[in-house]
């Protein structure tokens, strides 16, 4: 009987992963299908008619949306000479106008629409020439472009002062030559063109540099205004230079605003009339968090500038367009008379249309189809084959899916649920970037440098699991004893490697105590240790946030320079220990950067914990962790036990926060941190841990996989959609995703 | 010695709101603000909030902590409101439908969080707040994403020339949603206070003619009544926070009718039998299961209440005065994190809340929220620093609150645990 409904389930259990097979089967079948047809001559032959039929609509279209526009404009040039424009509202006008456009609009589509080709030879190898010059004259311009934007972002990412290195007083031939030091591809010979326009672009950044700093000088008095200025009445009723004289002596630091009086003067104004009617004026609208996060480098390709070579085939470009465009005037004629400006965003319409990034027949046939090109015979053919790489995409899902739900139970009972599930994701992300051209390679090179950026804060969970605490969230407060011990180096203004070390140590020192503590009071708490390490993390990182304001460095490099005190939100590496770890017989292959001395170093840290682990002291912790009340009837003191993990947990986090600023090039203070605990604990559930249960593979795994699926995402969510929101929802959604699930695998039936 | 021990777990319960009213005190002299100022500013902020503290209540009562998920109640209430400003829906009308809509989704929400909730017992504050992180990547999935492209919405409230709702929306002008409900009847503030004094000491006497209360309680409750009254019958005091004429401080009359209606709504559900289940839920799962109650449907329950308050609540901060922005990405990031210290602040722990602990935890919290600024540039030349320490008392409130309640009950529970192993000597 028993056996019987076993079977039956069996069955049951199996139909829906047969019928996911079958899906994926078929839609693999139909890829393949898309991918031969993409090869016959006849949807080749096709796409090239579409391609000719895409060019002409460009062409039109251009015309079209201007004829459209000007009969706008005309309209509402002609309703301005109306006398009763003013007493029409702003609703009124534009709907008018817009009517008039539609009106001009679908009148000049009826001239243009379906352009009648006489020569239809000569405007197809028109075409084709074009195209060509466009593909090869590409590959030139991608290789010195891409030479370009290395010594541009190079110089970008180590000069942090222009001021010094392309100041007034500085001669042209010394800028070039510590830009040459900076960045030494520039020396070399096929980068000589680009000398002259580097240094026009630092002497630009100087300027830029020079004014930045003077609006925030502007804004940084202002402020002072605002906080040290106890009463405005006194200064009702004051002349300009007598009230300018009386704030110089209120005011320290007022004096380097000479160059603004007048702003100031302008702002000392409005307090002095609030302060008249008895109010005052609200505080200076806080900075924006947002604005300090750290972007990437782009290049700004302004001050590109081609070699001969290039320049050549640009020419040629120029000429195979000449006789497209003589070609295309020959079929729409009213396309000779448009204005050059006119003329320019037709070419760069026809340039979008003839090449494209991908050159595959999918995104060829999408683009054509996005300009209106029709598609003169096997309509199915052409629509199929052009669903030939979504058609594959979507059969690997399907069957990965399949092959998943069949095979669950021994994949889950072997690598947990989380583990299986975001493996898999990442196969599959690995997929989709080589189908969206995503170069796996480069991509794998970042994986490696956020490893080691990460590595050894998600390693600070493992401790503090083994011990018993569970999710230690509080390793922000191990974060805050590394900060500390950075902004310590940066203060005595350390460099290379015994600032590293000096970061280290002290924040280890500092760690230590303030781990015992917290140790303390966790053991308190039993049962409730992450909701508690969460909100005492949460608070000591805003309690620090006061203590980044008041604490006496005055290192002028690390303070607010005017208020003569407080550390500044984001301190920048270079010069002192960034990327040092990560260069550290760092070397190149197939195209990956091997950021060695990082993965040493966070391989000595695993190999370290993994000895404590195996230690006497080590064994009795992860026993006191897994099983408290047998441990404590064989003698172990639990609770010294736990002080010893939690007090490890927060030692190793603060190195960790050292090595992440290193590979990050910044150290960022305030509430940076806050958040620190989340991404840590998510990337160890990731590689297998449970919220009892921690191994140094959980860490490595972990962090590969989260790191992996995120770096791998957010290409892949860019190319899919612009504008970055889905890889920060994404970021949001897995990382909690994993803690929820691990919260209920963990408290289930529990009760504290 | 029993006197004094009343004290001590007095003092142990009330320490956080003891030191609050201190903090607050001492702000408001340093900080050199108008009296008048900041009442009209603490009026506001209680006109605003204490709808969505109230919220908290019943799941606190149920066992299940702090529920920092009524995030989620928000956002179900902010789609709501998004698309009552899509098609255009203004005023009162508005804010009607928009909380209709968000009846069935806050529910369905609740419904969800709930399910979740169950599986995690012991460890849902920490479990609603990292749900509530959760369903913002949701939000952000809908708003930006499916909003606008899957789920057309008018163009005035999209991003032009891609998907994805806009970052600010305008609830003033032709929107007609600001102060819809807080602009339809205004009473003064004196007056209101002279009214509910009244009216509270009539029911003190009530409850004393009906024999509920005892003659000493009936006494203190008239002769405090009286004294709040009288204090503001004295023309400085009524003029120093009242403010002279003309900036005389006013309630919007319908705002506070709804939240005392919230009130109301707490204290007598908690006399249905549904409210005794809650109790026992929350007292003792395991007495609640043996004597026939449905634990985890209770506790949903309960969930899915607080989850549909806090999405009401959340529509009526919206409207309310000073607002007038909706700020789509962000409105809801910090409800959870204030609604929870104010509540805590008020004297109300991770198992037992009052309306009237909640009440007032919104006035200290937020007093101290309007001062700390002020008061920090005062006490170190410096506003930034009171901005931190704001935030630093939201965090540190409820750390505080829960190290004390975790602390609390690990000593009843070793205590228990000695008074078995008594019993077991005295057995054997």
């Amino acid at each position: 009987m028993s056996e019987k409904v076993k079977e039956k389930s069996g069955i049951r259990s199996r139909i829906v992963p047969l019928i996911l097979l079958v899906m994926a089967g078929v839609l693999l079948v139909l890829s393949v299908v898309g991918f031969v047809l993409q090869g016959t001559q006849e949807t080749t032959q096709s796409l090239g008619q579409m391609q000719t039929s895409a060019v002409l609509h460009a062409a039109s279209e251009g015309l079209i949306n201007n004829i459209a526009q000007q009969a706008r404009a005309d309209k509402l040039a002609e309703l301005r000479k109306d006398k009763n424009f003013r007493k029409r509202g702003l609703d009124e006008v534009n709907s008018i106008c817009d009517a008039a456009m539609e009106e001009a609009r679908a009148e000049a589509e009826k001239l243009y629409a379906n352009p009648v080709v006489q020569d239809q030879a000569a405007l197809d190898s028109a075409i084709q020439t074009f195209e060509k010059a466009l593909s090869e004259s590409s590959s030139l311009s991608v290789t010195e472009r891409a030479a370009y934007a290395e010594i541009y972002v190079q110089l970008v990412d180590n000069i942090s002062d222009w001021k010094a290195i392309a100041g007034e007083s500085v001669a042209d031939a010394d800028v070039l030559a510590s830009l040459q030091s900076t960045a030494p591809d520039l020396a070399k010979e096929a980068n000589a063109h680009l000398g002259s326009a580097l240094v026009r672009m630092a002497r630009d950044q100087a300027a830029a540099q020079q004014t930045a700093e003077e609006a925030e000088l502007k804004n940084q008095l202002i402020n002072l205004l605002a906080s040290d200025v106890p009463s405005w009445t006194e200064y009702i009723g004051l002349e300009e230079d007598a009230l300018w004289e009386k704030l110089l002596q209120e005011v320290p630091g007022l004096e380097k605003g000479e160059a603004f009086r007048g702003d100031l003067l302008k702002k000392a104004a409005e307090h002095i009339a609030a302060a008249e009617k008895g109010e005052t004026l609200p505080p200076p609208a806080e900075a924006d968090e947002g604005a300090d996060t750290v972007f990437e480098t782009q290049a700004d390709y302004s001050y590109f500038t081609p070699t001969a070579a290039l320049e050549k085939e640009e020419a040629e470009k120029n000429d195979a367009y000449e006789q497209l465009n003589t070609q295309l005037v020959a079929v729409i004629p009213d396309l000779g008379g448009l204005s050059e400006k006119l003329q320019a965003s037709l070419r760069g319409n026809i340039e979008k249309v003839l090449w494209m990034e991908d050159n595959s027949f999918s995104s060829r046939f999408h683009t054509y189809q996005q300009h209106k090109a029709e598609i003169t015979s096997g309509a199915w053919k052409m629509n199929l084959a052009s669903l030939a790489t979504p058609l594959l995409l979507a059969g690997i899902a399907v069957l990965l899916l399949g092959l998943v739900i069949l095979f669950w139970k021994p994949l889950t009972g072997r690598f947990g649920v989380p583990r299986t599930i975001i493996a898999l994701f990442f196969v599959y992300l690995c997929l989709l970037a080589e189908f969206y051209n995503i170069s796996v390679r480069m991509m794998m090179g970042n994986v490696l440098e956020r490893m080691t950026m990460y590595g050894v804060l998600v390693l600070a969970m493992m401790p503090g699991i083994q011990c018993g605490i569970g999710l230690n969230m509080g390793i922000t407060i191990g974060c805050i004893s590394g900060l500390l011990g950075i902004v310590t180096a940066l203060q005595f203004d350390l460099v290379g490697f015994p600032a590293l070390a000096c970061s280290c140590v002290l924040g280890a020192l500092v760690a230590l105590p303030l781990g015992w503590c917290y140790a303390k009071l966790l053991n308190r708490m039993k049962g409730n240790e992450m909701t508690i390490s969460t909100y005492v993390g949460f608070s000591f990182v805003s309690l620090m946030c006061i203590g980044w304001m008041m604490l006496p460095f005055n290192n002028p490099r690390i303070i607010w320079l005017l208020m003569g005190k407080g550390l500044r939100v984001t301190h920048s590496l270079l010069g002192s220990f960034a990327h040092l770890l990560d260069n550290f017989l760092a070397f190149k292959i197939f195209g990956i950067k091997v950021p060695t001395g990082g993965l040493l170093f966070l391989a000595l840290c695993c190999l370290l914990v993994w000895l404590f682990s195996r230690s006497r002291l080590g064994i009795a912790m992860t026993a006191a962790g897994s099983n408290p009340r047998f441990a404590e009837a064989s003698g172990i003191n639990v609770n010294r036990m736990r002080t010893v993990g939690t007090v490890l947990s927060t030692v190793i986090a603060a190195v960790g926060i050292v090595i992440y600023s290193q590979a990050f090039g910044y150290a960022q203070l305030y509430t940076a941190p806050r958040q620190l605990g989340f991404i840590a604990a998510s990337a160890i559930l990731i590689g297998g841990a449970t919220v009892s249960k921690a191994k140094v593979s959980h860490v490595i795994i972990g962090v590969f996989l989260f790191e992996g699926v995120l770096v791998f995402g957010q290409q892949i969510a860019n190319s899919v959609v612009a504008g970055g929101g889905l890889s920060e929802v994404m970021r949001i959604m897995i990382s909690n995703g994993i803690i929820l699930y691990a919260l209920t695998q963990s408290g289930g039936g529990r009760r504290a | 010695m029993r006197e004094q021990n009343q004290l001590k777990s007095h003092l142990e319960k009330y320490v956080v709101t003891y030191l609050f009213i201190a903090l607050s005190v001492l702000f408001i002299i340093t900080s050199g603000l108008d009296i008048n100022y900041v009442a009209s500013q603490l009026l506001l902020r209680l006109n605003r909030n204490a709808f969505i503290v109230l919220a908290l209540i019943i799941p606190i009562i149920a066992g299940m902590g702090i529920n920092f998920a009524i995030t989620i109640g928000a956002m179900a209430a902010q789609i709501g409101l998004l698309l009552v400003i899509s098609w255009g829906i203004s005023g009162v009308p508005g804010i009607l439908l928009a909380a209709a809509i968000t009846l069935p989704l806050g529910s369905l929400f609740g419904f969800l969080i709930g399910k979740l909730l169950n599986k995690m017992k012991g460890q849902e504050t920490i479990g609603s707040l990292i749900l509530g992180y959760f369903a913002n990547g949701a939000y952000q999935l809908l708003f930006l994403f499916i909003f606008g492209s899957i789920i057309p919405l008018n163009s005035n409230v999209t991003i032009v020339g891609a998907s994805g709702v806009q970052n600010t929306l305008n609830l003033t002008g032709s929107v007609g949603l600001y102060t819809a409900v807080d602009g339809i009847a205004h009473i003064p503030f004196l007056l209101a206070l002279y009214i509910s004094c009244g009216v509270l000491a009539l029911l003190t006497v009530v409850q004393y003619l009906r024999k509920k209360i005892s003659r000493k309680k009936m006494l203190v409750g008239v002769i405090a009544s009286v004294l709040i009254a009288g204090i503001f019958l004295i023309p400085a005091v009524a003029n120093t926070v009242n403010g002279s004429h003309g900036r005389e401080l006013k309630l919007p009359l319908v705002t506070w009718l709804l939240i005392l209606g919230l009130c109301l709504f707490n204290s007598t559900i908690m006399r249905t039998r549904l409210g005794q289940k809650f109790r026992a839920v929350g007292q003792n799962q395991t007495v609640a299961n043996a004597s026939g109650i449905n634990v985890d449907r209770t506790r949903v329950i309960a969930i899915m209440i607080s989850t549909v308050l806090a999405g009401w609540g959340q529509i009526m901060f919206m409207q309310s005065e000073g607002i007038g922005t909706f700020q789509t990405y962000a409105a809801h990031e910090q409800v959870g994190l204030y609604a929870g210290a104010a509540i805590l602040v008020g004297g109300a722990s991770i198992d037992r809340a009052t309306n009237l602990q909640a009440l007032i935890g919104t006035f200290l919290f937020h007093s101290l929220f309007i001062t700390a600024q002020s008061a920090s540039s005062a006490m170190f030349g410096n506003s930034v620093i009171g901005e931190y320490f704001r935030a630093f008392l939201s965090y540190g409130v409820i750390a505080l609150a829960l190290i004390i309640y975790a602390w609390r009950t690990n000593r009843q529970r070793k205590a228990g645990q000695l008074n078995l192993a008594d019993r077991h000597a005295v057995k054997s």
